[in-house]
Order: structure tokens, then sequence, then C-alpha cells
């Protein structure tokens, strides 16, 4: 490792700070970038990764900081003036043209003229046709340049992007979570690849959750926890569980303070050897009365499960039994007069029909669970108005549009509609997302409440110290398959941590 | 090439339906084709054929236009109020500046730049005011339509003579229609090979992921609107040479047969895959429709509905065979 001593670094990051509404994102953050070095960006969700990226990539503007590329300080308008500068991103969404070819997709907006109109076809081949043997081949890409992209596997699409990258020829390439979507063999091939652009003199940034992929590539490590800059060291120097002590800071091995809830062994709900596109063979048991949590990095699956269970996966196999007896769920509507409920954080896309009034977003999926197409509306009104006194949601009149409500009052809107349903199990998904403190904590409380009353919950949150707050047991996701189950005493930031960044 | 193999995925029929989009529309075009043949033998003779081009030389053209829209992700709904506008504007010019070989030639070049203009607007209301399409050419569309009626309020007018003689005459001994023809398909060919049309295509595809790459799509779709415009133009410029006077609702009745046209000729009407080539197939398609229809001595109260009907079974086709993948 002794080119790090001999060169200036490529790109320095001093004193980065990044303010988002109501957030500090990042706190005067430092990095060191050299040429040829592969550096990891590890923190937990919300740590600020992504964001220090954006700062480099020019898609954010920084508060107060320097940022000096070959030891010039830059000031990026936007992604197309970092890019021209030489720092590229790969992101996990990819920019592709589906309808298009992999040659037309690699040199998009750089194609090579005659004249300046006509493309020289012959050309762009060549040039594409180079830069696969140069790059591509090392990590499997199998591609032909005349395919199409829509035909192309997801691992193959993550190839163009990348070959697409680097035909503009960048000095700083930023891969972020570029292998969550890739198995072990691809993400293997990836790695040839990036070794290949380290040998070059490129600089590597990695964003990445998978243990075993940072050591096994990994020259430096940066650490960040809550937009601090929390250590910078070589891999060679660390150890993993030095890592995630950075991770998740001092109280790591502190028990969470929650009280036991009353145990009671009747199942409620079994789900065996459910499989959906993103999650593989699980099998789990409810329990009456519980708060069943569901934890890992995000994306691991958690939501499709929930999903699934309500029926709003297409293509799912599953077999489901509801207090003993096999339930037919096809669909959220079976779901729904099963007593099942459904709460997403995510408001705009799975909640809230935002120019409706705030009656009729809560009588819903009452009329769905009752097999009601008319509305009663004095009745109604009046068995839902005490549901939305207990969860103190702050209106001026039932008639108002929901959207004119704030994201947590929203949330507790769609929670009353559900609670309306008078459900028997409540599935969760981030609930808390974009909400205020003061809401989440009714939110929980309300949670403790249905349970001593017989419900049970499925609660997926992205905020370890809300599972780890609420839960009684915490299933730990990663890939599409439960990794641990933590109990108990088992059930501190440090197991869960530990857990989620195992490979499966 | 090189040792790359290009990874088979999906059936034989779906991936030459990429490379190829308008293979299916040529396969209909020869089934229909063949059967006007069988019903007419006629109809391969060089009058026949002549007639026919002149007759349906507008609607390709047209369709033609319309094609590199929606390849844009757009549709032009007031590419017939346009082909009406340009009709009368077209008449009125040239009989105002008084029907000279000049004022012909300067009341062409009129009618190409308000075709031009139109599309102008369209592209406008579609690329930079964001409107939706379809919304926004109804709306210009009436503009259009009504403009049309305010320069000729009923049907009239007439061209001098020397306008549709050299229309139904030749030049180098190329009928005058097929040469109209030729040129745009050679000019089709030559657009086809530009960087426009790859950004063309790209906009439409995946908007978001031309716009990231750097692609000016505000301009790109602006460019397919100007076409289409122009595409009109030209179609009503031939429309005159048959009619050789001026009709300000003649229009609107092409504008859903270019939108048939090119999907028959297996453009995708999302955008971003398709071909010029299967448009001029699409609208050639149509035509043999008509025609098939015109010889088989149905009652004419009957021909409509099985005009639908064919057509409808066209379009069906085209969409089964792409979606068995």
């Amino acid at each position: 490792m002794t080119r790090f001593d001999t060169v200036e670094p490529i790109l320095t990051a001093r004193g980065v700070w990044k303010h988002f509404a109501g957030v500090q994102a990042l706190e005067n953050v430092e990095l060191e970038l050299w040429p040829g070095e592969v550096h990891v960006l590890m923190g937990s969700n919300g740590s600020g990764k992504s964001t220090l990226c954006r700062v480099i990539a020019g898609a954010v503007a920084p508060d107060r900081g320097e940022l000096c590329l070959k030891g010039k300080a830059m000031e990026f308008a936007d992604p197309a003036a970092a890019r021209s500068a030489g720092i590229a991103v790969v992101y996990q969404e990819t920019s592709l043209v589906g309808t298009l070819t992999v040659a037309e997709n690699i040199l998009l907006g750089g194609e090579p003229t005659r004249g300046g109109v006509f493309i020289d076809e012959q050309a762009r081949r060549r040039q594409v046709s180079e830069l696969i043997e140069a790059f591509g081949r090392s990590a499997n890409m199998r591609a032909g340049i005349d395919a199409f992209i829509d035909d192309l596997a997801i691992d193959q699409r993550q190839l163009v992007e990348i070959m697409k990258v680097i035909a503009q020829r960048p000095e700083v390439i930023i891969f972020d979570e570029a292998t969550a979507s890739l198995d072990r063999e691809e993400v293997s091939a990836l790695f040839d690849l990036i070794r290949a652009l380290r040998a070059q003199g490129k600089a590597i940034i990695l964003i990445s959750h998978r243990m075993e992929e940072v050591f096994g590539i990994g020259d430096r490590i940066t650490v960040l926890r809550n937009g601090k800059t929390v250590a910078s060291t070589l891999l060679a120097k660390t150890t993993r569980d030095e890592i995630i002590a950075h991770m998740v800071g001092a109280s790591a091995h502190h028990q969470s303070g929650r009280r036991a809830r009353p145990g009671n062994d009747q199942v409620v709900l079994r789900a065996t050897n459910l499989r959906t596109t993103r999650v593989d063979n699980i099998s789990l048991e409810l329990h009456s009365g519980e708060i069943l949590g569901l934890g890992g990095l995000q994306g691991q699956g958690q939501s499709d499960l929930l999903l699934s269970l309500f029926g709003a996966e297409a293509k799912a196999a599953r077999s489901i039994e509801l207090s003993g007896s096999l339930a037919k769920i096809h669909s959220p509507t079976d779901a729904i007069r099963y007593g099942l409920a459904y709460i997403s954080g995510d408001r705009a896309r799975a909640g809230a029909f935002g120019i409706r009034s705030i009656f009729e977003n809560l009588v819903i999926s009452s009329l769905v669970r009752r097999c009601q197409h008319f509305v009663r509306r004095r009745s109604a009104e009046a068995s839902l108005r005490p549901i939305l006194e207990t969860l103190k949601v702050k209106f001026a009149s039932v008639d108002q549009q929901i959207q004119s409500l704030s994201g947590g009052n929203q949330q507790k809107v769609l929670v009353s509609r559900w609670l309306a349903t008078k459900p028997r199990i409540l599935l969760l998904d981030d609930p808390t997302k974009g909400i205020d403190i003061p809401a989440k904590e009714d939110l929980y409380a309300l949670l403790s409440e249905l349970c001593s009353d017989g419900a049970s919950v499925i609660l997926y949150s992205s905020e370890d110290a809300e599972l780890l707050a609420n839960a009684d047991r915490i299933l730990v996701f990663n890939s599409g398959h439960v990794v641990k189950e933590l109990k108990g005493e088992e059930m501190t930031e440090f197991n869960l941590y530990s857990a989620a960044l195992a490979h499966a | 090439m090189s040792s790359i193999t290009a990874v088979a995925s999906g059936s034989k029929i779906s991936v030459n339906l990429r490379r190829y989009p308008y293979w299916l529309a040529g396969a209909v075009f020869i089934a229909l084709f063949s059967i006007n043949v069988c019903l007419q033998p006629r109809f391969i003779e060089w009058g026949s054929i002549q007639s026919n081009l002149t007759t349906y030389l507008p609607l390709i053209i047209l369709t033609t236009g319309q094609t590199y829209v929606v390849l844009g992700g757009s549709v032009d709904l007031s590419i017939g109020a346009i082909v009406s506008l340009v009709n009368v504007l077209g008449v009125r010019s040239i009989e105002y500046l008084g029907g000279s070989p000049t004022a012909i030639l300067e009341g062409i070049g009129l009618s190409l730049a308000v075709g031009l203009g139109a599309g102008f607007l369209n592209g406008i209301a579609v690329g930079l005011l964001r409107l939706q399409p379809i919304v926004a050419m109804f709306a210009t569309s009436i503009v259009f339509s009504g403009l049309a009626l305010y320069v000729m309020p009923q049907a009239g007018g007439t061209l001098p003579d020397s306008y549709f003689q050299t229309y139904s005459g030749s030049i180098l001994w190329l009928p005058v229609p097929l040469l109209i023809l030729i040129v745009t398909l050679v000019a089709t060919t030559l657009v086809s090979k530009s960087r426009f049309y790859t950004y063309l295509l790209a906009t439409g595809g995946n908007g978001q992921a031309a716009f990231q790459t750097g692609l000016p799509i505000k301009t790109i779709r602006v460019q397919s609107h100007i076409i289409a415009g122009l595409a009109a133009a030209v179609a009503s410029l031939c429309i005159l040479g048959e009619t050789g006077s001026g009709d300000p609702l003649l229009g609107p009745a092409f504008t859903l047969s270019t939108v048939s046209g090119v999907v028959l000729g297996g453009t995708a009407l999302s955008g971003g895959f398709g071909s010029i080539t299967g448009s001029v197939l699409g609208a050639a398609t149509l035509g043999l429709i008509n025609s098939l229809i015109f010889f088989s001595k149905l009652p004419y109260y009957l021909q409509p509905l099985v005009q639908g009907v064919i057509l409808l079974a066209a379009l069906a086709g085209g969409v089964f065979v792409s979606r068995k993948q």
C-alpha cells in the first residue's frame, strides 16, 4: 500500500456540511481519495453516505466545505459539470434506454459522427467492441453489442451501465450500492472489472453493506455515523467487529429498555414457504398480541414479505394459515376481509388519495371489509370520529383534502382508516417514514394498546432503534432470506447490525 | 464483429420483431396484396398501381410524419387539421398571387412554412410547456381547423391547370407521385442514420434516462413535431394535385388513420420503438384494405363494418404475435 505515500490524492473533501429540512445530513465530513484505490464508504441507513456521494457528483450543493479535484477547488453546478470534470456515478437504477441496443446506449450522446450529423456506425461498433474487450469480458459481459437492453438480464444491464460510464473516461468512479441486485458470482465478476479499473489508476468509491465484499476488494474504508466521519483507515489494519462498532457507536451493546409484554403462545398467522421474486422461502409464525419485527438493511425483502401476506404480490407462492385454518388470500380485498391491514410509510404511493377528503380516505377500507356499496355518512362519521380523536389527528374538517395535512397527520388518518376495519393483524411497512417524533410515539403507544387487546403486528422499520424499542422478536433479513432471529437479551443494536451485514 | 455472442432471450419471433419492427406489417401487406390481386387481376397493371399510389400517397406521407412524433413519445392529433389549413391556404395564396408558375412556387413555399409553423407550435406545447400531447393537440387541431374555415368557409377555389398537370405528369420518365414517394423514402433513410434519430428513440424510449445522459430532449420533441407539420404540408399539396380545389374539412379524417397506420407498422404508441418502413407499409396496408372493400362488391352499408373488422384483426394479430414471448 505504499502507493498512497507517493502520489497526491485525486479528490479531497474537507469540512463538508449539508443540512436538509430538519436534518443535519453531513457534519464536517472529511474524505481523501487516491488514484488506484478502492475506497469503501460504510455507514448505517441515513448516515450520510449517499449525500456525500451526491455532493461529490454535483447533484447536491454543500452548505459549507471544500471539494478539491487534483488539487484544484471545484464547485459543480450540476451532475453534467462533475461528469465533464471526470467524476462519474454508477447508480443502482440504470439510465439505459430499453428500446435501444447495447452499442447505442453505451455511446449515447457521444456518438462518433460524419460531419456532425450522421452517425459513423462502424466507428461506434469498433469503439464499443474495444471497450467491452478491455473491461466487459473480464466482468463476464455476455451481451452482444447489438442486443436490446430490454432483452438483457439485470446483471448484464448493470454492466452496460458501467461501460457507458467508463466510455466517458472518468478519473473517479462512484459505485452506489451497485452490487445490491447482483448474486455472488456476478459480484465477483464486477469486482474483476473494478480491479481492472484500479490497475489503470482510476479512483473508486464503493458503497456497500456486505462485509465480505468490503474486505474482498477494498483498500481503505471511511465510516460515517450520523453525518460525521468516525473512522478512516486501511482495511488491512481493521476488523469486521471494529467497523461495526464504529457504525453503531458507543451504545451498541446496551439492551433496549422495553418492558416485556405478557406472553401468549397462540399462533394467529402461520406462513410457510413464502416465495416471491425478492423473498426466498421464508416461513414465519405470528403469535397473538405480539409485535414481530422485521430488520436488516433496506430493501432486503421485508416489504415484499408484507405485501405478499396482504395478497398484493402477483407472483407469490405461499400458504397462509390464520388461527389454524387455511386462508385463501389472492388480493388485498381478500386480505381485508380476513381482517388484515397494511399500512405503508410510502403514503403517496400506497396509501393516501391526496385530493380526496379525510372522510373519504377514512371510510374506504371499511367499505371493502363489510362489502358495503353505499355510505351512510352520518353513522359512518359517528363511528370514525372517536378513532381520529384517540390518535389526536389535527384537522379543521373531515371534508378537507388529506394532502393539506402534515405527513404525520396524514399517516394518522391512514392508521385510523385501518383501525376502523377492526383488523386482527396489522402489517406495517416502515410506517413512521417522514413523520415527527411525537407522532411516532403516539403510533407506538397505540400499537402497544392494540396488542394488549389481542391484535398482532408485523412491523418493518428502517430505523433500528424503533424496532429494538417496540418489537418482541426480530427476524433479520438479508437478500430475501431470514438470516437470524433475535429475541430477549439478544436484541441489541450490535447483534442486529452484525446479522444484517452478514452475507446470506 | 467480435467473439461476443448475443444473449438469446425471448423467442425467435420477439427478437426478429425487435430488429425488424416492420416484419409483421410486411407480412400483412403481402397477404392483403395477394388477396387484392386474386380478386382483381388488373390490380397489378401499371395504370392501376399508379392510380392507387396517387390515392394513398398523402396518407403514406402523413403516417411517416406521425411516426417521428410517436417514436419521440408524443402523438400528433392535429395532423389532419394542419392538412386542412395548408390545403385552403395553398389554394387561396396561389389564387391571390395570380396563378403564374412563380405564384405556384411561392404558394408551395408558404404552405411548407405554415406546416412547419404549426408543427413548431405543437412542439412548443408538448416539449416546452409539457402539456399532455392528446389534450394539447386536441386544442391546436381546433385552432387549425378554425383558421382553415376562416380562410375558406366553404369548399371551393381553383388552382391553375399547370399545378395538377405537373402532379399527374412525369419528370425523367418517373410519374411525379412516385418521385415524391422516392424522395420521401430517401429523406427518411438519411434521417434514420442521423444522431437525431437515435436521440429521438432514446427520448421516446426512456425520457428520464435520455435527460440524465445529457440529451436535449425538449429540442428533440419540438423537432419531431416540426417534421410532422412539414409532412402534413407536403401531403396537403399532394391532395391539391389530385383535387385541384380547396376544402377546409377534408383533413381531420386522416388523423386517426395515421395513428392506426403507425401501429399497424409495428411502432409502439408508448414511444421509442418502431420504424418508418413499418409505417409506410402500415399506411399502404390501410390503402389495400380500402381497395379490397371497394372491389369486394359488398353493399355500401356493409363496407365500413367489414373494413373495421379487417383493421381490428390486423391490429390484434400484431399485438398477439408480439406479446407471445
